[in-house]
């Protein structure tokens, strides 16, 4: 008997396989750890520092992909599980400004494309146009605001 | 001789496109394998490997001289682009080649304009005129609309997600 695949995890399946999402793994930004629908993992790669990670892990929940956002936590991959609070990223105003643990019990990040937090922010619209979900281009919009949070902004 | 996996942004096409071709491959080779994703290389074009300065030579029997495995390829009308950055009062302009990624345009902006480590992680490239500030990662071609091949940014600061 054939298993009907649910459209949005056939597009989540698509998008892993992107040319665009692979060329972020060739170039080191963000590998993907693991699928278990509706869930998936990525790494991201953060710069070195002192008593800091090279890489962050971050678990998506990604039910109506992609028309509906997904949200993100840091994530434990050996354990399988939440990444502590006094673990997250740390950095200054705007780094810590997203990366917030006790937003929601540590749930999601503080980010305008992320499902659960754009909740109740209808003026993150305007302020925040660029760090909104883009339905059309997929988890990848939320992977490179990660990366450019680690790489370009103040981590 | 193995292949070699490259990507390939045209400046017709929104979406990154991938292929395979020897790690020895000739210029015409590449044409061949771009013409097959519907890319065709027209004499008013110019291949750029990654952030090299210099275009692909046009010969077609002549071997590229950048490309390695993971390379972006990209297909573009503009043989260089000048960037105008503004900042406060300043501006500065610069030609950049097609490939320059936003990162290393801000990576100039902030030498040119003498900020500090500091001041630059708080500050974004956003194009003239829009919101849109995009990911650091975009070649500057890809920001190219039309037949100019001009861009602007205004280096603003980043706000915090509040509210």
């Amino acid at each position: 008997m054939n298993m009907v695949v649910p459209p949005a995890r056939a597009l989540l399946e698509q998008d892993l396989a992107a040319p665009v999402l692979r060329c972020g793994e060739i170039e080191k930004r963000w590998r993907h750890v693991a699928t278990c629908w509706p869930h998936v993992v990525f790494g991201v790669a953060a710069p070195p520092r002192s008593n800091s990670p090279c890489e962050y892990s971050f678990r998506f929940e990604c039910s109506g992909y992609r028309q509906i956002p997904v949200t993100a936590q840091p994530w434990n991959i050996e354990a399988n599980q939440p990444l502590p609070g006094g673990l997250w990223p740390k950095g200054g105003p705007i780094v810590s400004s997203i990366f917030r643990p006790e937003w929601r019990q540590g749930q999601c990040l503080y980010l305008p494309c992320d499902r659960l937090s754009i909740e109740g922010h209808p003026n993150w619209r305007n302020e925040h146009p660029s760090r909104l979900w883009q339905p059309k281009r997929g988890i990848v919009c939320y992977l490179e605001q990660l990366y450019d949070l680690f790489n370009q902004s103040d981590y | 001789m193995s292949n070699v996996l490259i990507f390939i942004q045209a400046h017709d096409k929104a979406e990154i496109l991938e292929t395979e071709i020897s790690a020895l491959a000739t210029v015409g080779e590449l044409h061949d394998a771009l013409e097959v994703l519907g890319i065709n290389v027209g004499a008013d074009s110019f291949i750029f490997v990654d952030e090299v300065e210099e275009h692909e030579n046009k010969e077609r029997l002549e071997p590229l001289r950048h490309v390695k495995h993971g390379s972006r390829i990209h297909v573009s009308r503009c043989k260089c682009i000048p960037t105008t950055v503004n900042f406060l009062d300043r501006s500065e302009v610069r030609e950049f080649p097609p490939g320059t990624r936003v990162r290393s345009v801000k990576g100039w902006a902030a030498h040119v304009f003498d900020m500090d480590p500091k001041d630059s992680a708080e500050h974004v490239l956003q194009l003239c005129n829009s919101t849109d500030r995009p990911p650091t990662d975009t070649p500057l071609h890809q920001l190219i609309h039309g037949h100019n091949c001009a861009l602007c940014f205004d280096l603003v600061p980043e706000k915090r997600v509040e509210g």
